[in-house]
């Protein structure tokens, strides 16, 4: 299971003022403690400001994470000049969040081609969010099409069928699963991903949902996730069902973890 | 008005508030104030849902049994009567160019109609001209523009541009939300107001056409 780690997001009021002041010790803490959990493999760094300023902002946050760990980063932006700007900085290849098939993106793909990136590839089509799993699915397969013809290989891929809240549609879950399950038998060389806490929102106690969504959903075959690597929850979820899925031999990772103190309840 | 009808839309009890209401009307009841129960009771959902001790499902639920409650009033409505329900007010509402983000907006735009608004919905990816046009040809008091990300700060700035040197902007409050949305975006976009979620587009736009 690779983590996308969420929090160096300039949406998020605190990281903003960060970006907005230049406040270094600040995002290098936030890019070491998330770099830090063994399944973080990308490091996302979203600017999240206006697009004239995003360029700047995010060649700013890029050099400041790399001052503090070597783990790549997820350049995450909508913005292709931010993008080109950004690529340009790093010191080992980044994953670029993200293609789909929604016209704003369309400058984006030529990036993922050129410099060979891993990239999330959401299932919005051109006209918005898939209201259906066919809706979805039949996006990935066109969203496909278009990466392959690029010369883009599936296995640089992170599809994401994005999960629609729950408490919007009680199927959503089990759509979510079929779709994954589906992408997994027609695609076998893509990655699977989501946002993790997107199914819980508008709920209360939300933890509790997005960690059985978590596990049900590597069950499916999803084998990555954009969320808070620190959270206590979501790691120790992570560590029992690769445990459970056989994807730990010998039980190493779980009882190492237990060893380092990872199923301490936190303070 | 039937407390007990109020009670049971507000416990989410969505059969036997349908089966209530359709014995009341059996019974005579006058079928506007079965409307009212329902507003009251929504009134009280919403205040819940501003509390944090309500959530968006069943925020949707207590839309759903408005819509069922009014289905069956409808009919029962004397040809004037219906005009007796009169909308609080017409407001336009979209996506902004170049985002189609359309989940949370599908809320706020169900949650202002069950509250007595006549909303027009343009959908996602709005062109700033398509929103100008609704204007002149629906003359709503509010417009709302949702957005999710940052890349809609600039179309939501030109689309109040847009009203403005269109004449229209003295005409309607604006009002914009979604993801990455706060009042320094509401003050940059030049709109009137903020609004967090879908309650809070409900409280801003009765405001502003006074029925608060």
């Amino acid at each position: 299971m690779k983590i996308i780690a969420e929090k160096i997001n300039g949406t998020r009021k605190r990281v903003a003022q960060a970006i907005q002041e230049r406040d270094a010790a600040f995002i290098q803490n936030l890019a070491r403690e998330q770099a830090a959990v063994s399944h973080t493999a990308w490091v996302d760094a979203n600017a999240g400001t206006a697009p004239q300023r995003e360029p700047d902002d995010l060649i700013w946050l890029v050099e400041t994470i790399q001052s503090a760990t070597d783990k790549p980063i997820a350049l995450d932006s909508a913005n292709p000049k931010a993008l080109e700007a950004a690529i340009k900085v790093v010191k080992t290849k980044p994953m670029i969040n993200s293609i789909s098939l929604e016209p704003g993106r369309r400058d984006i793909f030529p990036i993922v081609a050129e410099h060979d990136c891993p990239t999330v590839a959401l299932a919005s089509g051109e006209k918005g969010l898939p209201k259906t799993q066919e809706e979805c699915l039949d996006n990935i397969a066109r969203l496909l099409e278009k990466t392959r013809s690029m010369g883009i290989r599936d296995s640089n891929l992170y599809v994401d069928p994005l999960a629609m809240t729950i408490g919007s549609g009680i199927q959503n879950g089990l759509i979510f699963f079929d779709s994954v399950r589906e992408i997994r038998r027609r695609f076998p060389e893509v990655h699977i991903t989501c946002g993790l806490s997107n199914i819980s929102f508008g709920l209360p106690a939300r933890t509790y949902i997005n960690r059985v969504f978590l596990a049900l959903s590597m069950q499916a075959g999803m084998d990555c996730a954009i969320c808070d690597p620190n959270n206590h929850d979501i790691q120790t979820t992570i560590l029992a069902t690769e445990l459970l899925l056989a994807k730990d031999k010998h039980c190493l990772n779980y009882t190492r973890a237990f060893r380092a103190g990872v199923f301490n309840k936190p303070v | 008005m039937s407390q007990e009808l109020i009670d049971l839309v507000v416990d989410m009890r969505e059969d036997e508030a349908v089966k209530l209401a359709e014995k009341l009307l059996d019974e005579g009841a006058e079928p506007l104030s079965l409307l009212d129960d329902c507003r009251t009771a929504l009134g009280i959902i919403g205040d819940r849902f501003a509390a944090g001790e309500c959530f968006v499902p069943e925020l949707i639920l207590a839309g759903e049994m408005l819509r069922q409650i009014g289905a069956m009033v409808k009919p029962r409505l004397a040809a004037g009567e219906a005009g007796e329900q009169k909308k609080l007010g017409r407001i336009v509402f979209g996506t902004v160019e170049g985002d189609i983000h359309d989940i949370a907006k599908d809320i706020v735009v169900f949650m202002l109609d069950i509250n007595g608004f006549e909303v027009m919905d343009l959908g996602v990816d709005v062109p700033v001209a398509r929103f100008v046009e609704a204007v002149k040809e629906f003359k709503p008091q509010i417009v709302g523009l949702s957005g999710f990300l940052t890349l809609a700060y600039d179309p939501m700035k030109n689309t109040v541009q847009a009203l403005a040197d269109a004449g229209l902007r003295d005409s309607v409050k604006i009002m914009i939300g979604g993801g990455q949305m706060d009042d320094q975006v509401a003050a940059y976009a030049k709109a009137d107001a903020y609004g967090k979620d879908a309650m809070a587009a409900v409280t801003l736009s009765k405001g502003w056409v006074g029925a608060n």
